[in-house]
């Protein structure tokens, strides 16, 4: 479970995040919706752990992000924006190093990995050197990576990024799939068609702040509007840095 | 704690490793150094030895000639070959088109029947070095045809020539050996402290401000592991790299003085006692460490890789040129002279190279020193390391 409250972060006099609060809760989908510039990536790093709060607290499974940064580190896997991969070592490489700096290792860490190989359909990529992999092949890797130790937390900052259609619905199959087995998924967006289509719940943010927050049917109901994406138009204030 | 360093430890190694290009460039600016230098050598060896040689006639174009037939005489008895006058000659020596030529005076046999001194001239380019061994072989024999004729004479005169020589000088040379080839093993240290740096540059450079810009450094950090642990697996991986560079440094020179027949060309036997080069491997191994943490706080602080490359290229310049002045301007390995990092350590490798004993108290003060604050340097790049910029960039 994330929990953030009242959240502060400012880079000089760019006031980043301004009083950030949400709570995203185990066994469901919570998408961050907003324009570029909105905060998500800023607020997402502070619960990785990259970045500390100036002031305001967030909590991964009651461990505070700023006290308690390992604690947190061990129970959040992550799809960051930089998901850089290495390019001379194999996918199969790739993952085992990010396993093993998480304490695993031998046949177990081997197991897992395999598992995930299956699941995300890395059979045929799995043991060549990812120079020179598709950006579909190098997500594949990166989500691997960051679920090897199966984390109870997973936040993906924009995770259909440059991707075509086939690897998009992939994608949120892997998305359902992590809610379906009870972990807590956060993840930001600024398409509204796909918050739309996964969230549980929904969490807009605009200049730094929370725009408003809930279910689907809630948004349509506070806005008054007829479909989820009018909602979020309406919240926000105009559909600049917003996609259908 | 150390389990953590050990998996990094071993991923930056195995992904080095495999980074063929950037190995093969290394191996190939090591083995520039030594090899430039056998080039040099056998060059000036080889042009030395040729200038040297008596046996070979050296051509001399003479104006005058008619004017002093016994002095002509004596200077092709001495293996010089008289040329007839060139036009201009003063603008053909100036060209370099001749080495040097010589003018004899009409009134030369008026003079020298008189027994005054009869002036002979020497046309030759002072600023030319390569004309200067034909310039002194002339100047040598006139001299020994004037002290031959000198000492005729004076026997004339009923009188012992050698009144005229008051003293008879002597030297008696002291050089070892080693200390002969001083010049050329001078640059051994310059050359060292660039393979030093260079081996592990880029292992460190890419671990750093290469895995920023390839998006790869965010995701590691995410990662449940202190950030020491980063710095300490990232430093350690490339001092294998940089040790083999030394190692490669060392053995190429071994091979040059030991094994090329190095006296064919400049006429000298050059060695290194190879128990000389494993004590300047020894005596580098804490500069190995010195250098990869300085390299590591440079390429954490850079902007970028391009940039992490330019600061950490210019680094050997620090411990290397104060190391080739030594070259010009002997100092003397005292203990205080141990306090500087990479100072020390050159001068050591000087005495070793040139044979001389060692203080092992000056080795050990050095490594101490130098070890001491490639420890605080670590803690620096640590420091770095737990910064928000890490992630951010500038």
């Amino acid at each position: 479970m994330i929990e953030v409250i009242d959240l502060y972060k400012s880079f000089g006099p760019v006031k980043a995040v301004h009083g950030v609060s949400f709570t995203a809760p185990d066994g469901r989908i919570t998408g961050l919706l907003g324009p570029n510039g909105a905060g998500k990536s800023t607020t997402l790093r502070m619960l990785y752990t990259l970045l500390k709060p100036d002031s305001g607290t967030a909590r991964v499974d009651g461990f505070e992000v700023a006290a308690a940064p390992l604690e947190v580190q061990k129970r959040i896997g992550a799809l960051p924006d930089a998901r850089g991969l290495y390019p001379r070592l194999t996918a199969r490489e790739n993952v085992r190093y990010y396993g093993q700096l998480h304490g695993l290792n031998g046949a177990e860490l081997e197991a897992r990995i395999e598992g995930l190989v299956k699941m995300l359909e890395m059979g045929e990529i799995a043991d060549r050197r990812t120079e020179g992999f598709s950006t579909g092949e190098r997500l594949k890797v990166a989500i691997a990576r960051a679920l090897v130790h199966q984390p109870k937390n997973v936040l993906l900052d924009e995770p259909t990024n440059g991707l075509d259609v086939m690897s998009t619905r992939a994608m949120r199959d892997v998305i359902r799939r992590l809610r379906d087995e009870g972990q807590c998924v956060l993840f930001s967006s600024h398409i509204m068609q796909e918050v739309a289509a996964l969230c549980d719940q929904i969490v807009i943010m605009a200049h730094g702040k929370v725009a408003a927050s809930g279910s689907a049917d809630e948004l349509r109901t506070q806005t008054g509007q007829q479909n989820l994406e009018d909602a979020f138009v309406s919240v926000i204030g105009s559909e600049e840095g917003l996609e259908r | 704690m150390l389990d953590k360093v050990r998996i990094i430890f071993q991923k930056e190694l195995l992904d080095n490793v495999r980074d063929r290009r950037t190995l093969g460039s290394a191996l190939f600016g090591t083995l520039l150094g030594p090899l430039i230098l056998l080039f040099i050598i056998v060059l000036i060896g080889r042009f030395v030895s040729e200038a040297r040689d008596d046996e070979k006639p050296l051509k001399l174009p003479v104006q005058g000639a008619e004017h002093a037939p016994s002095l002509i005489q004596f200077l092709r008895q001495q293996n010089i070959e008289i040329l007839p006058p060139p036009e201009d000659a003063e603008t053909l020596v100036r060209n370099g088109d001749l080495e040097v030529a010589l003018v004899i005076a009409p009134d030369y046999g008026e003079d020298f029947s008189a027994g005054r001194p009869a002036t002979v001239e020497i046309i030759e380019d002072s600023s030319r070095q390569t004309a200067s061994i034909a310039v002194s072989r002339v100047t040598n024999l006139l001299q020994a045809y004037s002290r031959q004729i000198g000492a005729l004479r004076l026997v004339a005169r009923g009188i012992n020539p050698q009144i005229t020589q008051a003293l008879e000088i002597q030297s008696r040379d002291v050089a070892t050996p080693q200390s002969q080839v001083l010049t050329f093993l001078n640059t051994l240290p310059y050359f060292l402290m660039f393979a030093l740096f260079s081996g592990g540059a880029g292992v460190i450079i890419d671990g750093t401000a290469g895995e920023r810009e390839r998006g790869s450094l965010e995701p590691l950090l995410i990662n449940p592991v202190p950030r020491r642990d980063f710095v300490l697996g990232k430093l350690l991986a490339a001092i294998p790299f940089a040790a083999g560079t030394i190692l490669i440094s060392l053995i190429a020179y071994a091979l040059i003085f030991n094994v090329v027949p190095l006296e064919n060309f400049i006429g000298l036997r050059l060695s290194i006692d190879p128990l000389a080069l494993l004590n300047i491997f020894i005596v580098c191994l804490p500069m190995i460490v010195l250098a990869t943490a300085l390299q590591m706080i440079i390429a954490t602080f850079a902007r970028n890789f391009k940039e992490a490359q330019t600061y950490v290229g210019f680094l050997p310049l620090a411990p290397a040129l104060p190391g080739l002045g030594l070259a010009f301007l002997p100092v003397k390995a005292e203990l205080w002279t141990m306090l500087i990092p990479t100072f020390g350590q050159q001068l050591l490798i000087n005495q070793f190279m040139r044979g001389e004993p060692v203080s092992a108290l000056n080795v050990i003060v050095s490594a101490l020193v130098t070890l001491v604050l490639a420890v605080i340097l670590t803690v620096i790049a640590i420091r770095l390391y737990d910064r928000e910029q890490i992630i951010l960039g500038r």
